[in-house]
């Protein structure tokens, strides 16, 4: 009886195991030929999606569009109690800044299209419009003490956007034509002290220093990448920072220095004039800090209620802090950075150096203005009128990043993603 | 990962490419984590670390937390008379910090002083700070509240400031009766705080709790769309309802004002009425008040002197002045009791049976106690031999000494502690002063004993002496003393009802008894000068000290009458007394005793004390005219006889058309009655005659003679003579009015 049993319990046993057995075997032969045959199927798909669908990067053209709707309403947010009180209508900003992004995104479009490699010629002519149009807003009269604006009917534009795409555009161009001598000082320091500098003068007599550390930082960034030596880097920025402390001493720099009184200094101000310089970065903070981990939720902040002035522009990420808190913030930092990431490696894969170059000086310049915009809010760095990209109100701001993020696009079109 | 990958294309290729690539991956590195790395970790730290520290600041600023000011509760008399009462009042706040010019600040303060009736440099000092919250001015009533309505409507549609000027509910302190009760009720302060009397006393009940109102404001101040407000009602404060009766009061100040006009009075005088059984204050005058309604003014006379002081002085001057009007001289000051406190020491020696009706003390006008100088008797005749009832009612200090030799100073002591003269009575007002004893320990020499049982050299407050007779007359009970008989919430809640406390028993209830019969044949056989009033039986006793402050030979006295009333069963004792009289008299006998009659006469009827005439009172006892305008002549005639008055008609007709006295006024028995009947002879008059130093039958003959009804008042036997009447001599009044005269005994009491 019982070695019956005991038999049949075996055989029972042995075959489970063997059908795990070749279970097992099925399953890793599967595996390999799914692991295998999905790289090809990948790639294939990657080709067509990107390059063959649509002609553009849709991921990268997709972050752009994700960063503006969600900029489009943390301004609208921000700016609907001031545009209540002091325009008497809620929407006034982000009517407005709906109609220059509807224009932006078009522009975006139609620059894809563009073959950028037209602007490798003409580039020493944008820079030369730069400087013209630096000069010309030295003439014009000034704007709350500053010559920035170029007016043009109602619609005025930064002289400094210019600028900052003609710097890049101009190191794209001189970067690619001379790759290969830019280790000598010729090519490559002496080109960037004089156009930085020549425009660096034009900059600090608007003046407009957070525009002048831009252009600093991007000439040295287009330098860097193009294969300009560490050491100059290293000399330049010394070089620098010994002007801007003769500046200092000299007492050139009064305008930074009235705003630079107030710097780190926002919550333990000691006088009344310092209360009043301050304002601005205070109530940011204030806003910053209410939010929390978690945030007062879409539409709750109640710094924007006037205390924190004009939250639709420089200041609009405090608001965005106080109503998304952390997790909020991080979040769109993290698509800032997935935004220059694939902007830069996508301009890597550029089939020219120009294209490479242009592509990822001007997503370095999201990124650097992101960075510089924060440090703003957060009191690190002195409060001197650093817009956040697609967040910020200012229509001409908006459409030169839009046309920008175009001519990254339309690199994107010549990327040649298999050629890793 | 990065780090491998450098390395390994630097090992293997460094082209130009693996060199735009390699810087390419640092600059992403660079931006990507150095930067935002920085960026977010700063985000995490001011959001996590600082979080709270910048969400307090940034809600600091964003609330705007408002108090209401709660109402502050009324204050009844015992009938619910209102004797103080808060009115809603505005308060103008200025928010100078929404200010965004100066022309906008002359302009506003311009305005403001105007409306206001400021000074208007002081207003626009006020609009250079930067606050949000600057009192402008307190308490403005409504008419001017409309003012600064329409002026914040032109700023707001001029300068659209629509919260630069703010009125805030307040409340503001009326007290009806003026200057009644001053001392008792006290006054606020201009935050409404009590800071006198009940008020200050009972602040914490009368005070409401202040409610809030927190809003959520823009930075411009006006309220955020969103909700966030949190309102708090303001609870009123609960209502006080006093044991004093305002109609004793205002009977009591009335004549304490004519006793400090009549006597010269120069350091203000005292009265307080209790209910002997339970302590309880029915009126509480310290005569010389002040306005409660403009407690800092002060008057004329003080404020002329105190002009003519040098102007560096004047400030501490005015200080010192208010705080002495304001001062509740019935608990605030002390005094030597004198001769009143003799009841006292009769108590005494009753309760410990050392003397009774047969002992005797003789008096030969002054006594030598041990080796101190000669102490006199008033009467310096002396008083011969009198029994124990005859030295209090002789008021014989020697018979006195006596008693308190025979008490001794320990016994003394211990009784003096009984009455409850070396504490405080813990009446619930503020201000109470203690006793003045010899001695902390209540140790003795035999010469301050003697002093003692007279009631000199041992101060005492005015409060603590009528608890100390409300004892003797009430069966021997100490009783604490109060003001305050309810306290009621806004709700109609009972929050505190006093109940009358009873501290000790200190003489038995025969002897309380005995003093009873003795101090109401004091007052019975001594006439007005002890306080006599016919139909009722007082008991009481004169008092006449010598001031405490005074030098040796000085003459300023302390004149007061204490007494009780009825005397068989005592429910309202009172304590009158004249600081530094300086008129014709400074006796107590002279100058409170009248004080005391007038008062009782009116305070025994409201409390409806059934007046008892004997027979000897009944003649004088005023009757009530009737009705007779409307009746014929002869049945009017026969009604006015048979109610024992005497008629005179004047005029021809038939019916009486008028009638002298008018319904229901009071005539003396056997009074003429004139009844008119036509208008003829309505133009009729007679002149008053004078009425003084006359026997009560010359009165009323002198008074038919002239064709005017005498009405006698307090003539306790026939031994007494007319002292005063109240239509003066020569004036022209119509016949059978009542001349109403007042009585006295010829026989003199100086004490």
């Amino acid at each position: 009886m019982t070695s019956y049993q005991e038999m049949f319990l075996k055989a029972d046993i042995n075959r489970i195991y063997d059908e795990k057995y070749r279970e097992n075997q099925r399953a890793k032969v599967q595996n390999n030929f799914v692991r295998s045959g999905n790289k090809k199927i990948k790639n294939n798909r990657k080709k067509g999606w990107f390059v063959r669908g649509m002609g553009i990067d849709l991921p990268f053209c997709l972050i752009i569009l994700v960063l503006l709707i969600i900029g489009m309403i943390m301004m609208f947010s921000a700016s609907y109690p001031v545009a209540y009180y002091t325009r008497n209508d809620s929407y006034y900003y982000l009517k407005r800044q709906l109609i220059f992004a509807v224009i932006g995104v078009a522009v975006m479009l139609g620059i894809s299209f563009f073959n950028y490699n037209k602007l490798h010629k003409i580039a020493p002519f944008v820079l030369g419009v730069s400087y013209v149009a630096l000069v010309a807003v030295l003439l014009l009269p000034a704007i709350n003490g500053v010559h920035r604006w170029i007016g043009i009917g109602t619609f005025g534009i930064q002289a400094s956007e210019i600028t900052k795409f003609a710097i890049v555009l101009f190191f794209a161009h001189w970067g690619s034509k001379y790759y290969n001598k830019m280790e000598f000082a010729k090519y490559s320091i002496l080109p960037g002290v004089v156009i930085f500098g020549s425009t660096a003068i034009l900059l600090v007599l608007e003046p407009h220093y957070s525009c002048t550390a831009i252009v600093f930082m991007l000439t040295a960034l287009m330098l860097y990448i193009s294969g300009m030596k560490m050491k100059y880097i290293a000399i330049g920025g010394a070089a620098i920072v010994v002007v801007v402390l003769i500046l200092w001493i000299t007492g050139g720099l009064t305008y930074a220095m009235t705003r630079m009184d107030g710097w780190g200094q926002a919550l333990i101000y000691t006088d009344e004039q310092m209360w009043q310089d301050t304002w601005q970065t205070r109530n940011s903070l204030y806003a910053i800090g209410s939010g929390g981990l978690w945030g007062l939720g879409l539409g709750q902040s109640r710094q924007k209620y006037l205390y924190l002035p004009e939250p639709q522009n420089d200041f609009v990420f405090a608001i965005v802090c106080e109503e998304l808190g952390l997790i909020g913030a991080v979040i769109i930092l993290l698509i800032f950075a997935l935004l220059v990431w694939r902007g830069i490696t996508l301009s890597l894969r550029a089939k020219d150096k120009f294209g490479k170059l242009l592509g990822i000086g001007l997503t370095a310049q999201i990124g650097l203005q992101v960075i510089l915009n924060i440090l703003v809010i957060t009191d690190w760095m002195p409060n001197t009128g650093i817009s956040l990209p697609f967040f910020s109100y200012g229509g001409s701001s908006l459409i030169m990043i839009l046309a920008q993020m175009g001519l990254v696009l339309s690199i994107s079109r010549t990327a040649n993603i298999e050629k890793q | 990962m990065a780090k491998n990958y450098i390395k390994y294309h630097k090992k293997s290729d460094v082209g130009p490419n693996q060199r735009l690539r390699r810087r390419t991956v640092m600059l992403i590195l660079l931006i990507l984590v150095a930067g935002f790395g920085a960026v977010i970790s700063r985000l995490a730290y001011l959001q996590l670390v600082d979080g709270t520290y910048l969400q307090e600041k940034a809600v600091e600023q964003q609330l705007t937390d408002t108090t209401i000011n709660a109402k502050r509760g009324t204050i009844y008399d015992t009938n619910g008379k209102i004797l103080a009462q808060s009115a809603s009042v505005w308060k103008v706040v200025l928010a100078p910090a929404y200010f965004k010019s100066e022309e906008q600040r002359v302009e506003v303060a311009k305005d403001l002083a105007k409306i206001l009736d400021l000074d208007e440099k002081n207003v626009y000092e006020k609009t250079q700070q930067k606050s949000y919250y600057v009192v402008v001015k307190r308490k403005i009533e409504s008419d001017t509240r409309e003012e600064i309505i329409k002026l914040q409507d032109k700023i707001e549609e001029k300068y659209d400031l629509p919260n630069l000027v703010q009125l805030l509910d307040d409340y503001k302190r009326y007290y009806p009766y003026n200057d009644l009760a001053s001392s008792v009720i006290g006054f606020t302060g201009s935050d409404d705080q009590g800071l006198e009397g009940v008020e200050y006393q009972y602040d914490s009940y009368l005070t409401g709790t202040p409610g809030r109102i927190i809003t959520a404001q823009n930075a411009n101040g006006t309220d955020m769309p969103f909700q966030y407000e949190q309102n708090v009602e303001a609870e009123e404060g609960n209502n006080i309802y006093l044991t004093i009766d305002e109609t004793i009061q205002s009977i009591c100040e009335k004549y304490m004002k004519q006793g400090l006009e009549d006597n010269a009075v120069k350091n203000r005088g005292v009265c307080i009425a209790m209910e002997v059984d339970t302590g309880a204050i029915l009126a509480c005058v310290t005569v010389g008040g002040y306005n409660l309604n403009d407690p800092y003014t002060l008057p004329e006379e003080t404020q002329k002197k105190i002009d003519a002081l040098p102007e560096d002085k004047q400030d501490a001057a005015t200080g010192e002045a208010l705080s002495q009007m304001w001062r509740n001289k019935a608990i605030s000051d002390t005094y030597y009791p004198g001769s009143v406190f003799k009841m006292v020491t009769a108590s005494m020696a009753l309760n410990e049976g050392l003397v009774d009706d047969n002992t005797s003390f003789s008096c030969s006008g002054s006594m030598r106690v041990a080796d101190a100088r000669p102490m006199h008797c008033h009467q310096t005749s002396g008083h011969g031999v009198q029994n124990f009832t005859q030295a209090i009612c002789n008021s014989c200090n020697p018979a006195f000494i006596q008693i308190g030799q025979l008490v001794g100073a320990e016994k003394y002591w211990q009784y003096y502690q009984a009455f409850g003269f070396s504490q405080r009575t813990g009446i619930d007002l503020p201000g109470e002063s203690e006793d003045l004893f010899f001695s902390q320990d209540g140790s003795m020499s035999i010469v301050d004993l003697a002093v003692a049982s007279f009631g000199q050299g041992i101060a005492v407050t005015p409060i603590q002496m009528i608890t100390a007779c409300s004892t003797v007359a009430n069966g021997g009970y100490l009783v604490q003393p109060y003001v305050v008989r309810q306290i009621v919430s806004s709700e109609g809640n009972v929050i505190q009802n006093t109940e009358s406390k009873i501290k000790r028993q200190v003489i038995s209830k025969e002897v309380s008894d005995k003093m009873n019969e003795i101090l109401e044949y004091n007052t019975s056989s001594g006439g007005a000068n002890n306080g006599y009033i016919a139909g009722y039986r007082v008991a009481g006793k004169t008092g006449t000290s010598e001031k405490l402050t005074s030098s040796e030979g000085s003459e300023d006295y302390i004149s007061s009458f204490c007494g009780y009333a009825p005397a068989d069963n005592p429910k309202i004792a009172m304590l009158v007394f004249f600081d530094t009289p300086k008129g014709e008299f400074y006796y107590g006998s002279k100058v409170s005793s009248p004080v005391f009659i007038n008062i009782m006469s009116e305070v025994l009827p409201y409390l409806q004390v059934q007046a008892e005439y004997n027979d000897d009172e009944r003649e004088y006892v005023d009757t009530v005219a009737g009705a007779y305008v409307g009746l014929t002549v002869s049945e009017a005639e026969q009604k006015a006889q048979e109610a024992g008055f005497t008629v005179t008609i004047k005029g021809d007709g038939e019916k009486v058309t008028s009638q002298i006295p008018g319904v229901s006024a009071k005539i003396p028995n056997g009074g003429n009655v004139v009844l008119y009947t036509d208008d003829s002879s309505d133009s009729e008059t007679v002149t008053v005659p004078d009425l003084v130093g006359y026997s009560i039958s010359d009165v009323n003959a002198i008074a038919s003679n002239s064709g005017v009804n005498a009405s006698i008042s307090n003539a306790g036997s026939s031994d007494v003579v007319s002292v005063s009447q109240d239509i003066e001599p020569g004036t022209q009044v119509k016949p059978g009015t009542v001349v109403t005269v007042k009585f006295a005994t010829s026989q003199t009491l100086n004490d």
